[in-house]
């Protein structure tokens, strides 16, 4: 073992010099005191009943802690158990062999072979390297290296084994966390009027506001200058709005908007909640070297706040890289041809292995089951292959080969009851080096029946390009735009059981590139956003009545809030420079408010957790609904009116106080009257009629049509 | 009803004015003649031919006998409204920016604008003799560098003092006698665009580039309203109808130079209607596909005129709804 030496002793360290200095004024002021002896030689040692009170470590900590320790240099000492038991005669040729499998982590300084007393090593050895770091790389790149069949390396750090020696022999419970009563996490679910919140970013991204919208007029429920960096984001079930900054994540919640919990990841650009709110995933770009720690991806306990997991990120990371199954019991990511699904609350790998796919190109989880689907890519004579497996059992349920596969998208039903893979598949495919070219595309929707028995199959086929899919979230609808700008067409189709997808309705000559359902179904709004000038069309797809056709110059966003009452189109500062707005339109097109604001980013509605609701409740209320209706509407027509009388008495009010103001404007008018009229020659110009004498007739001759009349000669 | 388009102008409009009776509507562009046309047909009547440069201002007698105009030519000139002779040309150092007959007719405010060294000035000069004019002011204030430059000007009812209109969004109020500032209105935050006077004088609105425009007392410099549009406002006028329609009308627009894609729907090139007292805009007119730079109403509230970047003017009369409409109070 080596100790590092040959110190030097250094010079006083700052707090000696401090300490001396402060004992040595102490005694000039004695001196002092003794009344001018100015020629006596100041005595420096101690009286004698001076008690040194104070410590080494008091006057010198700072160099006690560079005194050389007995363990110094320890922390670059490995102990690599299970090397094979050899005499003198063989020695030499294991500690080749040991050198030549570590010495790529750094340069050996000492190595030391025990042995017994028949001369034989023990089987473990010590290796020194040049520092902490390339010993802390070789036990883990070489803990559990294979020797031979009977030899496996076993490699720990030295310091390791002090450190598991000093476990206490008693176990002390951690102390509890005390609870923090956090209030009503979930108040704005009990608002009497069940009116929705939503966020707002604006000002350029310097203020987020959250306000309620009531009717008739929204109501501001917190506004923040700052509140975040970058965005903000909603959990799914609404209960958290995480906002961003250059330390981390700070989340929000209860009826003031308090921070409730923070996630500190230097540099987050992303984050994922898991569909029950119960972890939060964050990315950042910035890595510290140093660390030996992955950092790119961190999982947090949303209510504790604790770090479960982190892990490295492949860059650039597609988002979100963790894939969560809906009751947050597993996630899952691609690494090297393998899906890895995690489990929680162990956070660990499930069944301790990766699920191996070669060739797999995405997968998505059920939102309602725990199923996760994944496609291959087609290889040479292999067809592509879309799977459904179960998790945890790894079952395929599920299978279909798919030929001439140049891409496959897939969309899941809301409510799990179907998937529906969108297929792009090729005519011709022309390899170039490493690229492959497709030529002839066309379009096949495979969609999975998962609620029915052996999950069958349909097939749909579109031969135009399709710009936008989407599901009906409830019900069996779905909604397709295809074909080439400006001769676009909107398509919806319904699943029925046993048989292909029928077409319910085309609507020809669409001006839109994106289509929207509200969360509740059968409404759906056709938007023609940003390049399309905001074109919206609002349609009742039970009977594909075009409710209204209309507007918003420019549009970037819509949104749907959670209860499908209400959408927002947003004119967003991010997309567009002037006119940021929202306007904001009851479910069947009707203008409700148009919102300018200054500089306007984002409008985001508060999400609402699923239903508690049984079916049979539900049908219940639709049932009355008419009941409930009439006292809604009751409510309603209270508000407008309590707000129209607002306004009407506001109204009476500044036109009484303008009318007091005019009348003595007026007065002064004529108090003022002899003035003028001495300025202007006496002459009354005060009303257009004042001196109609004065007017002279002019002939004013107007144009009043023009013939071309042929005359005969 | 349909509006008589002026076409008599190759750039840019940059001020209309209606004579005191209203038979008469004068307008200058950025090109240098200045026109007058009959309000009631559009039939030019004739143009003032002498400037060399941009006409950024003008304004005619209460008797209509004399016309002003002030040049980017470093000239104003003083024009015979009937025959379209200039009797009077005053040479400046810089362009002349704003000019304003007194209530009497009898002196002319103007200002001139910062440029090469020189500052913005408010000058006074007595007309009492239009074909002799002194052209030593009988008051000369220097603006800048104490204020920013004066881009408009108009008198007080009774002869008493100007109200200056600021590059900073202040309006001040000078006494003509001593030249010195009795009140500073600071309510826009950008540059005065125009200022025109209620038809008893009483009441001043403002237009300005941050977007809104304000109604003020005169006597006292007092914010009374603010009506808030979308865009710069270059333009804004009273109705002389104010005690049975309290209307005002904005014109402004999108500055070209501030947009990608100069669409007119994208510029709100309208011109906007708003109740005086409420602030509440009631009505839109389209038509110009340019920024509007000036824009009044006719003498006797029954019409408006506006003038745009697209160098067109076009005359509007009320249709019978215009009177119909009503706010609920």
């Amino acid at each position: 073992m080596r100790v590092q030496g040959g110190h030097t002793p250094p010079p006083l360290s700052q707090a000696a010099a401090a300490n001396m200095a402060k004992k040595n004024k102490a005694k000039l002021l004695d001196n002092e005191d003794d009344g001018g002896q100015e020629e006596e030689e100041p005595d420096f040692s101690d009286p004698e009943d001076f008690v040194d009170d104070i410590t080494d470590e008091e006057l010198l900590g700072d160099l006690l802690r560079q005194k050389p320790k007995e363990t110094d240099g320890v922390e670059s000492v490995i102990i690599v158990d299970g090397v094979p038991s050899v005499g003198a005669e063989r020695l030499d040729k294991l500690k080749n062999v040991v050198r030549k499998i570590f010495k790529e982590y750094g340069t050996l300084i000492n190595e030391f072979y025990p042995t017994n007393e028949e001369g034989k090593t023990k089987g473990y050895i010590f290796l020194e390297f040049k520092d902490r770091a390339a010993a802390e790389e070789a036990v883990r790149q070489r803990n559990n290296y294979k020797l031979d069949k009977q030899h496996t390396f076993l490699c720990n750090l030295f310091t390791d084994f002090e450190k598991y020696d000093n476990i206490p022999e008693e176990f002390v419970a951690p102390v509890p966390e005390p609870y923090k009563d956090l209030g009503n996490m979930s108040y704005y679910l009990l608002d009497e009027n069940c009116f929705d919140q939503f966020s707002i970013i604006f000002d350029g991204g310097t203020t987020t506001a959250i306000y309620l919208n009531a009717v008739p007029e929204a109501i501001e429920i917190a506004k923040r200058e700052r509140w975040t960096e970058t965005y903000v984001r909603w959990s799914p079930r609404g209960t958290y709005l995480a906002t961003f900054h250059g330390k981390g994540i700070a989340l929000w919640g209860g009826e003031e908007f308090r921070q409730v919990q923070k996630f500190s990841h230097s540099g987050v650009q992303f984050i994922d909640f898991s569909p029950c709110e119960k972890y939060i995933v964050s990315f950042s770009p910035h890595v510290d070297q140093r660390s030996e720690e992955p950092q790119s991806i961190i999982i947090w306990d949303t209510r504790s706040g604790q770090k479960k997991r982190a892990f490295n990120a492949e860059r650039p990371p597609i988002w979100p890289v963790f894939k969560w199954s809906s009751d947050d019991r597993y996630f899952a990511r691609i690494w090297e041809e393998c899906v890895s699904v995690y489990e929680t609350p162990s956070f660990g790998l499930l069944d301790k292995k990766s699920i191996k796919v070669a060739g797999i190109k995405d997968f998505s989880w059920s939102p309602t089951d725990n199923i996760l689907a994944y496609w291959i890519a087609e290889d040479k004579d292999v067809p592509a292959k879309v799977s459904l497996l179960s998790i945890p059992s790894r079952e395929e349920v599920r299978t279909k080969n798919l030929f001439n596969v140049a891409d496959c998208k897939m969309h899941w039903q809301k409510c799990g009851d179907y998937l529906c893979v969108k297929v792009a598949r090729y005519a011709k495919a022309k390899r170039e080096k490493t690229e492959v070219k497709y030529s002839g595309i066309y379009y096949n929707f495979e969609i999975f029946h998962m609620r029915e028995k052996g999950i069958p199959v349909d097939s749909l086929e579109i031969k135009e390009n399709i710009q936008a899919f989407a599901w009906e979230p409830v019900n069996n609808k779905f909604g397709i735009i295809s074909g080439e700008p400006p001769s676009v067409s909107v398509t919806f189709f319904q699943v029925n059981k046993g048989q292909a997808p029928t077409e319910l309705k085309k609507l020809e000559k669409r001006p839109c590139n994106n289509l929207f359902w509200s969360p509740q179904g059968q409404f759906v709004v056709l938007a023609g956003l940003r390049s399309m000038n905001g074109a919206l069309e609002f349609i009742d797809t039970k009977d594909f009545q075009v409710m209204m056709s209309t507007e918003h110059f420019m549009a970037t966003d819509i949104e749907w809030d959670p209860t499908g009452r209400y959408v927002a189109s947003c004119v967003s500062w991010w997309g567009h420079k002037v006119d940021n707005a929202y306007w904001l339109w009851s479910f069947q097109g009707k203008i409700l408010k148009r919102q300018t604001v200054d500089k306007f980013c984002q409008l985001l509605w508060r999400p609402r957790p699923p239903s508690l609701l049984s079916t049979q409740d539900i049908k219940d209320i639709k049932k009355n609904m008419k009941k409930y209706a009439a006292n809604f509407e009751v409510q309603d027509k209270m508000r407008y009116s309590k707000a129209s009388r607002e306004i009407i008495e506001k109204r009476q009010k500044q036109m009484q106080t303008f009318t007091e103001y005019r009348k003595k404007i007026i007065e002064q008018f004529e108090r003022d009257k002899e003035q003028r009229l001495r300025l202007r020659n006496g002459q009354d110009t005060d009303t257009l009629t004042s001196n109609e004498n004065d007017y002279e007739e002019e002939t004013v001759e107007f144009l009043v049509k023009k013939e071309t009349v042929l005359v005969e000669d | 009803m349909k509006p008589i388009m002026l076409q008599g102008h190759e750039r840019s409009i940059t001020q209309i004015k209606f004579n005191r009776e209203g038979d008469l509507l004068f307008s200058a562009s950025k090109d240098p003649k200045p026109n007058v046309w009959y309000s009631i047909n559009g039939e030019r009547l004739g143009s003032y031919d002498g400037h060399s440069g941009t006409v950024w201002c003008i304004d005619v007698k209460w008797d209509s006998s004399l016309f002003i105009s002030g040049s980017a030519d470093q000239t104003m000139r003083i024009w015979d409204v009937e025959t379209g002779t200039s009797n009077t040309t005053l040479e400046m150092k810089t362009s002349v920016r704003g000019v304003s007959f007194s209530y009497s007719g009898t002196m002319i405010a103007y200002t001139t604008d910062k440029m090469m060294g020189h500052n913005s000035e408010l000058n006074i000069i007595d007309v009492r003799e239009p074909n002799n004019v002194d052209s030593t002011p009988i008051m000369k204030t220097q603006v800048t560098p104490t204020y920013t430059k004066a881009l408009s000007v108009l008198w007080g009812p009774l002869d008493e003092y100007v109200v200056t209109g600021h590059e900073d969004g202040s309006i001040i109020k000078w006494d003509m006698r001593t030249g010195k500032e009795i009140q500073v209105g600071q309510e826009h935050s950008k540059q005065i665009k125009d200022m025109q006077l209620s038809h008893d004088g009483m009441m001043l609105i403002t237009a300005s580039k941050d977007t809104t425009a304000r109604l003020w007392d005169i006597s006292n410099l007092e914010a009374m309203k603010m009506y808030k549009t979308d865009r710069p406002v270059n333009s804004a006028a009273i109705s002389p109808l104010v005690d049975t329609y309290p209307h005002v009308v904005m014109g402004g627009g999108q500055e070209a130079m501030d947009v990608t894609t100069t669409s007119s729907r994208i510029g709100k090139f309208d011109a906007r209607f708003f109740h005086l007292v409420f602030e509440e805009e009631f009505a839109r007119v389209k038509g110009h596909f340019g920024p509007i730079n000036s824009i009044c109403f006719h003498p006797n509230g029954r019409g408006y005129a506006s003038g745009g970047e697209d160098g067109y003017v076009r005359v509007h009369v009320f249709d019978d709804a215009y009177y119909q409409f009503k706010f609920d109070f």
